[in-house]
C-alpha cells in the first residue's frame, strides 16, 4: 500500500484533538431538577459502566473520523505487484500468445487467436516507449526483444497458426527466462490461452510454477481468451485396413467422429482425388453419435489401378472449428512381391510357400506373396532380379558363382533369407563368397534342445509381432537342432535369440539389400530320410506362429511390408524407396504452395521431408510424365487440437505461485491489474466511504448523547 | 363535553387563580358528570322529597305521597352518621416539582384537597386538615361548619413545601392524635422508604382509620420523557447522578412500575384505597375514589 501525497498524513496527529476535548471540555450535561432519584440510583453502577463505554465509542469514532480523513486526503493506493524497488523502473514484457490450430475457434466471428492478437495489440498501446517487448508464439523458432513497440505490433498482427505446435509450456518458460534476464526492469509475462486442458495439464503447470519460483521478479498475467460452453465436432485419426494395397485388394476406410456440443447428426464426405489431384466425391454417410459424443463411419472402395492414391475426409458444413473437420489419407497399391524359393526339391519348400501363398486361397488380392519354388541345382541359370527376395531354405554347399551372384543381387537391394539346417557344411559356409552373406562363421551344429524366444520385437522384421508378443506360445514349437556362430561379422546385428541365448536370427546389411540368416530351418521336408527334423515351428500345435513369422521375414527381405503415409504436421517423413530404385532429384508437391525440387544424394534409399508444416496431400514424383518416382504423403493436425475441455481457472490459481499470478478474461482485468502492478489502485473512495460511514456512526452516538431538550 | 366538566382538567384549573373557586368549579364539573342518582341515596336522615326520576331506585319511592297526590315522589335523605375526614397534607420539597406540567404535584394536591373539602362540608361531613415535613406541623380540628372551608382553604393556600419528609413518622404520629375512627385521605408522592411508609399505614388501619391514598407523581416521574445525557438533582435531598436518559428510560420505568404496583399490593391488602395519579390526570378519579369510600360508611 502507498500513498500519493504521504504528507498529508501529517493530519492523523490530529487524532489528539478529540482526545483532548474529551478529557478537558467535556461538554456538560443539561441539568434537571427530579425527585425521583432513588429509582435512577438502584442501577446507577450499570448504567455508569455502559455510559462510559459510549463515551469511549464516541472517542474513538471520532479519532478514527479524523484519521481516516487524513489517510484520505492523502490518497491512498494499493500495489499489486509486490516488485519493491522497481516502481516506475521500465518495463521488460513477454507476450506468449498460443497461435496453434484449436486457438481458430471462432466465437462470437472472431477467431480466439484473433481476439487475443486484439488484446495484445491493446497492451501494446498502453505499454511506455521505453519497453522492451518480445512475442512469442508456439513456433519452434525461438524469439527475442524487438527492437520497438511498432515491430511488436506487427509481430502480433503477422502471427501465423502453427499447424505444430511445441508445447505452450516451453513458450512460456522461454518468455520467463527472457525477461527474467531483465533485472533492472519490471518483468512481465502475458500468456493469451484458451485454457484448454492439452496446453495446461498438470505437469505443464507443475513446469510453469518451476520456472516462476526460479525467477521470483517475474509477474504472471494469464488472459483468458477461451470459451466456456464449446461446440464442435471432431474427425479423429482415419483408420485404414492397409496403406499398402494388392491391386483390386478393397480399401476400408474407418473413420471415428467425436461430437461435443452439437445435437445434429454429422454428415461425412469422402473424396478420393482423380489423375488431376482434383477430389472427387466417393461417398457420404451420416453418423449416429452415441451417448459419449462418440461414432463412427465406415467407408469400402474397390477396384485401384496400381500407384499412388490420395483422398480426403470432411464433415459437410462448418462449425466453430473447422481444423479438425478434414483428414487427409494416402494409399499405395502394389502388386504382390515376388519370392523365389530355393530348396534340395520343390517340395522342400511347402511349408514356407503355404505361409506365405495358401494355395486354399483362391482371391489373389488377400495374398500378400507370388511365391516361385525352384531348385539349388537350377540356380544358377536364375536370374534373380526379376525377384523381390530370394530364400534359401537348408541350402546345401553352393559354389562361388552362385554365393557371388547372390551377393550382387543383395547390392542392389535385393533381400535374401538363408535358412540354415541339415545340409550346411562348415567348409563351403565359411568361404569366402559365402561369408559376404552370412553374419559370422559357422561353428558346429548344436544338439541342444531350445526354442525361439525374441525378447524385443522393436526391429522392423518382427515389429508385426509386436501386437501378440505375450500371446505366442514359443515353448510349444521347440528347436531341436541348430547351426552355433562364431566371429560374428562387425556389421551383424542378432534380431532375435534362442531361449538358451544363442543367436537365432541374425541380420547383415549388404549394399542396399537385406539379408537375414536363420540358424535353424524354417521348415524342414516334408520326407525327412530317417532324420531328426530340426524344429516343429511348422508342425506343432496350431502353428499360426510360424505363420506370422514366415510372412514378417519375407515382407521384411522384399521391403513390402506396410509403411505409413500418414504424419501429423511437423514430423518428418521418411518414404523408402523401392529397392533398386535409383533416384537423383524429385519434386514435392504441396497441398497448397509451390512445388520444390530437392536433390538426393547418390544411393540414398530414402527420401526424407521435414517442410510438413501444411495440411493436406503432398505428392512426390520424379522422372517427368515416365512417373519413375510416383509417392505420396499425407499431413494431417494432431488429435490433440480437437481437445477443448478447459483447466478451470482456480486450478491453475492454485497450481501457480499467488503472488505472481494474475488470472484476466476482459481488457478491464487487463488493465486493472496492470495499473495495480505499476501504479497502484486508487482507493480514496474506499477510504472516503469509510470516512462517511464513521462520520455518521458518530453523528448518530453524538446526538443520543447530547440531545437538545426542548 | 360540558363547560363546566372542563374544570377537572389540571391545566384549566391553573388558570383560577382562588382555591375556593377552584373547589367549586372541580366539585361542581364532577357532579355534572354524574348521574343524579348514585349521588343520593348513601344518607339516612329524611330531608325532602323530589319527583321520581329515571334510574331512581324504585324502593326509596314514597308511596303514601303516591296516594295523596298520583305522582311518584321519592324521599331525599340526609346521613345518620357523621365520617370525620382528614385532609393529610405532605409538605416535602419533592412535592414542589413539575417538569412540564401546569400544576405541581403540591398544587394538584391543594386542588384536589379543598374540592374534597367543599364536597365534604357539602355532605354535612366534618373536615380537618393536617400538614406532615419530617413531622406534623399543622393541624386543624374538623368542623362540618360552612365556615370551614374558608377556613381549610385558606390554609391550604399558605402551604408551602418544606425540604425533608418523614412519612412514616408523620402518620405514626397521626394515628396516635385521632381519637375516633376517621377517613384519612393523605395526599403524598410517597418517594420515601416504602417499608416505613407501609408499617405506618398499616397502625393506621388498625387503629380502625379508613385510609384513602392519592399517590401523586409528576407526569415526568411517571413517564420519564427526558433524551440524552442529563444530570438529575434531587432537590430533597441534593443528590445529582449524570444517566443517559434514552438508555435509562426503559429501566426506570420498570422501576416506577414495580414502586407503585407494590403500593397497590401492599394498600389492598390491609384495606387502604390506593389511587396512583399524575398531575396530567383530570380530578374526578379522586373524587369518585371518596364518594365510593363514603358510601360503604353509609
Amino acid at each position: 500500500m502507498g500513498f500519493l501525497t504521504p504528507a498529508l498524513l501529517g493530519g492523523i496527529a490530529l487524532v489528539a484533538l478529540p482526545i483532548v476535548l474529551h478529557l478537558v471540555m467535556r461538554r456538560q450535561p443539561q441539568k434537571l431538577e427530579f425527585p425521583a432519584l432513588q429509582f435512577i440510583r438502584k442501577r446507577q453502577a450499570a448504567n455508569r459502566r455502559r455510559f462510559n463505554l459510549r463515551h469511549l465509542l464516541l472517542l474513538a469514532l471520532r479519532c478514527a473520523l479524523i484519521a481516516g480523513l487524513a489517510m484520505a486526503l492523502a490518497r491512498p493506493t494499493i500495489k499489486g505487484s509486490g516488485l519493491r524497488g522497481k516502481e516506475g523502473a521500465p518495463l521488460a514484457v513477454a507476450l506468449v500468445v498460443d497461435n496453434s490450430v484449436r486457438m481458430q475457434y471462432v466465437f462470437q466471428n472472431r477467431t480466439r487467436q484473433q481476439q487475443a492478437q486484439e488484446m495484445a495489440q491493446w497492451l501494446i498501446d498502453q505499454l511506455p516507449e521505453n519497453s522492451q517487448v518480445a512475442v512469442i508464439g508456439r513456433s519452434r523458432s525461438s524469439a527475442g526483444f524487438v527492437v520497438d513497440l511498432g515491430t511488436a505490433e506487427s509481430r502480433i498482427h503477422n502471427l501465423a497458426t502453427e499447424n505444430n505446435p511445441r508445447p505452450l509450456v516451453d513458450a512460456v518458460q522461454e518468455a520467463i527466462r527472457l525477461v527474467a534476464d531483465q533485472e533492472e526492469r519490471r518483468q512481465e509475462v502475458f500468456l493469451f490461452s484458451d485454457l484448454s486442458i492439452e496446453s495446461l495439464n498438470e505437469s505443464s503447470l507443475q513446469a510453469i510454477h518451476e520456472s516462476l519460483t526460479d525467477a521470483p521478479d517475474v509477474r504472471l498475467y494469464l488472459v483468458d481468451v477461451g470459451v466456456e460452453e464449446v461446440s464442435n465436432r471432431a474427425l479423429l485419426p482415419l483408420e485404414l485396413n492397409a496403406s499398402v494395397l494388392r491391386p483390386s485388394e478393397p480399401l476400408r476406410v474407418e473413420v471415428p467422429v467425436r461430437v461435443t456440443g452439437l445435437a445434429e447428426a454429422p454428415l461425412v464426405e469422402l473424396f478420393l482425388n482423380d489423375t488431376d489431384g482434383e477430389p472427387v466425391k466417393r461417398g457420404q454417410q451420416i453418423v449416429e453419435i452415441g451417448a459419449d459424443g462418440l461414432g463412427r463411419a465406415v467407408f469400402e472402395l474397390g477396384d485401384f489401378p496400381a500407384g499412388t492414391h490420395q483422398g480426403l475426409v470432411k464433415f459437410s458444413g462448418a462449425d466453430p472449428l473447422n481444423a479438425d473437420n478434414t483428414r487427409y489419407f494416402t494409399i499405395e497399391v502394389r502388386p504382390a512381391a515376388k519370392i523365389l524359393l530355393l530348396g534340395e526339391r520343390k517340395t522342400d519348400a511347402l511349408f514356407l510357400r503355404e505361409a506365405l501363398s495358401p494355395s486354399l486361397i483362391t482371391d489373389p488380392t488377400t495374398v500378400g506373396f507370388e511365391c516361385v519354388t525352384e531348385r539349388f541345382a537350377k540356380a544358377s541359370s536364375i536370374g534373380f532380379d526379376t525377384y523381390d527376395a530370394v530364400c534359401l531354405l537348408d541350402p546345401p554347399p553352393l559354389s562361388e558363382e552362385l554365393w557371388q551372384s547372390l551377393a550382387e543381387y543383395a547390392e542392389q537391394g535385393g533381400g535374401v533369407g538363408i535358412f540354415l539346417g541339415h545340409h550346411a557344411r562348415l567348409s563351403n559356409f565359411n568361404s569366402n563368397a559365402a561369408q559376404q552373406l552370412l553374419p559370422g562363421t559357422l561353428k558346429r551344429k548344436s544338439r541342444h534342445a531350445t526354442y525361439l524366444r525374441p525378447q524385443r520385437l522393436d526391429h522392423p522384421a518382427l515389429m508385426g509381432l509386436r501386437n501378440y508378443a505375450e500371446q505366442i506360445p514359443w515353448p510349444l514349437y521347440p528347436v531341436l537342432q541348430y547351426w552355433e556362430f562364431d566371429n560374428f561379422a562387425g556389421d551383424a546385428y542378432i534380431v532375435a535369440r534362442f531361449a538358451n541365448h544363442q543367436a537365432a536370427l541374425v541380420e547383415r546389411p549388404v549394399g542396399r539389400g537385406r539379408v537375414l540368416t536363420l540358424a535353424t530351418s524354417i521348415s524342414d521336408p516334408l520326407e525327412l530320410e530317417n532324420r531328426e527334423p530340426w524344429n516343429l515351428l511348422p508342425t506343432g500345435p496350431e502353428p499360426w506362429p510360424f505363420v506370422a513369422l514366415s510372412n514378417q521375414l519375407v515382407s521384411y527381405l522384399a521391403q513390402s511390408e506396410n509403411q505409413p503415409f500418414d504424419f501429423y504436421a511437423g514430423e518428418t517423413v521418411n518414404l523408402r524407396l523401392a529397392p533398386r530404385h535409383q533416384v537423383s532429384s524429385f519434386v514435392l508437391h504441396p497441398p497448397d504452395s509451390e512445388s520444390l525440387r530437392r536433390s538426393l544424394p547418390p544411393g540414398a534409399d530414402t527420401i526424407r521431408i521435414s517442410t510438413t508444416y501444411q495440411l493436406g496431400n503432398y505428392r512426390v514424383a520424379s522422372g517427368g510424365q515416365s512417373r519413375q518416382l510416383d509417392r505420396g504423403f499425407s499431413v494431417n493436425v494432431s488429435p490433440a487440437i480437437s481437445q477443448l475441455a478447459r483447466v478451470a481457472p482456480e486450478v491453475i490459481a492454485e497450481a501457480l505461485p499467488s503472488n505472481q499470478l494474475k488470472l484476466a478474461t476482459t481488457l478491464d482485468d487487463i488493465e486493472r491489474y496492470v495499473d495495480i502492478g505499476r501504479t497502484g489502485r486508487s482507493l480514496f473512495s474506499w477510504a472516503i466511504m469509510f470516512v462517511a460511514m464513521v462520520w455518521g456512526a458518530e453523528h448518530l452516538l453524538g446526538n443520543r448523547f447530547y440531545r437538545e431538550t426542548p | 363535553m360540558t363547560a363546566v366538566e372542563q374544570y377537572l382538567k389540571p391545566e384549566v384549573i391553573r388558570q383560577i387563580s382562588r382555591l375556593d373557586l377552584r373547589a367549586q368549579f372541580i366539585v361542581k364539573g364532577f357532579l355534572q358528570g354524574l348521574h343524579a342518582s348514585p349521588f343520593h341515596g348513601f344518607s339516612v336522615e329524611f330531608s325532602e322529597h323530589r319527583k321520581y326520576a329515571a334510574g331512581d331506585n324504585p324502593d326509596d319511592i314514597d308511596w303514601l305521597v303516591y296516594a295523596k297526590t298520583d305522582k311518584y315522589y321519592i324521599k331525599k335523605f340526609e346521613a345518620e352518621t357523621n365520617l370525620t375526614g382528614y385532609l393529610v397534607m405532605d409538605l416535602s420539597a419533592s412535592m414542589a416539582y413539575s417538569h412540564e406540567q401546569e400544576l405541581t404535584k403540591f398544587e394538584y394536591s391543594i386542588c384536589l384537597a379543598a374540592a374534597l373539602c367543599y364536597l365534604m362540608i357539602h355532605q354535612n361531613d366534618p373536615v380537618g386538615l393536617v400538614t406532615f415535613g419530617e413531622k406534623i406541623i399543622d393541624c386543624l380540628a374538623p368542623k362540618s361548619k360552612r365556615q370551614q372551608i374558608g377556613n381549610i382553604l385558606s390554609m391550604l393556600a399558605k402551604l408551602k413545601p418544606r425540604d425533608k419528609t418523614n412519612i412514616g413518622q408523620s402518620l405514626n404520629q397521626l394515628a396516635a392524635m385521632l381519637k375516633h375512627s376517621s377517613l384519612v385521605m393523605l395526599f403524598s408522592d410517597l418517594l420515601a422508604d416504602p417499608d416505613e411508609v407501609i408499617a405506618s399505614m398499616r397502625r393506621l388501619r388498625h387503629g380502625g382509620h379508613d385510609v384513602i391514598l392519592f399517590h401523586i407523581l409528576d407526569q415526568a416521574e411517571v413517564a420519564f420523557p427526558f433524551d440524552g445525557l442529563v444530570e438529575l438533582h434531587d432537590p430533597e435531598t441534593n443528590d445529582s447522578i449524570e444517566v443517559d436518559a434514552d438508555a435509562y428510560r426503559s429501566e426506570y420505568l420498570e422501576e416506577i412500575a414495580k414502586f407503585r404496583s407494590r403500593y397497590e399490593q401492599e394498600c389492598r391488602q390491609i384495606g387502604i384505597d390506593y389511587v396512583p395519579l399524575d398531575t396530567s390526570m383530570q380530578f374526578d378519579r379522586a373524587l369518585t375514589e371518596y364518594l365510593i369510600n363514603r358510601r360503604n360508611w353509609g
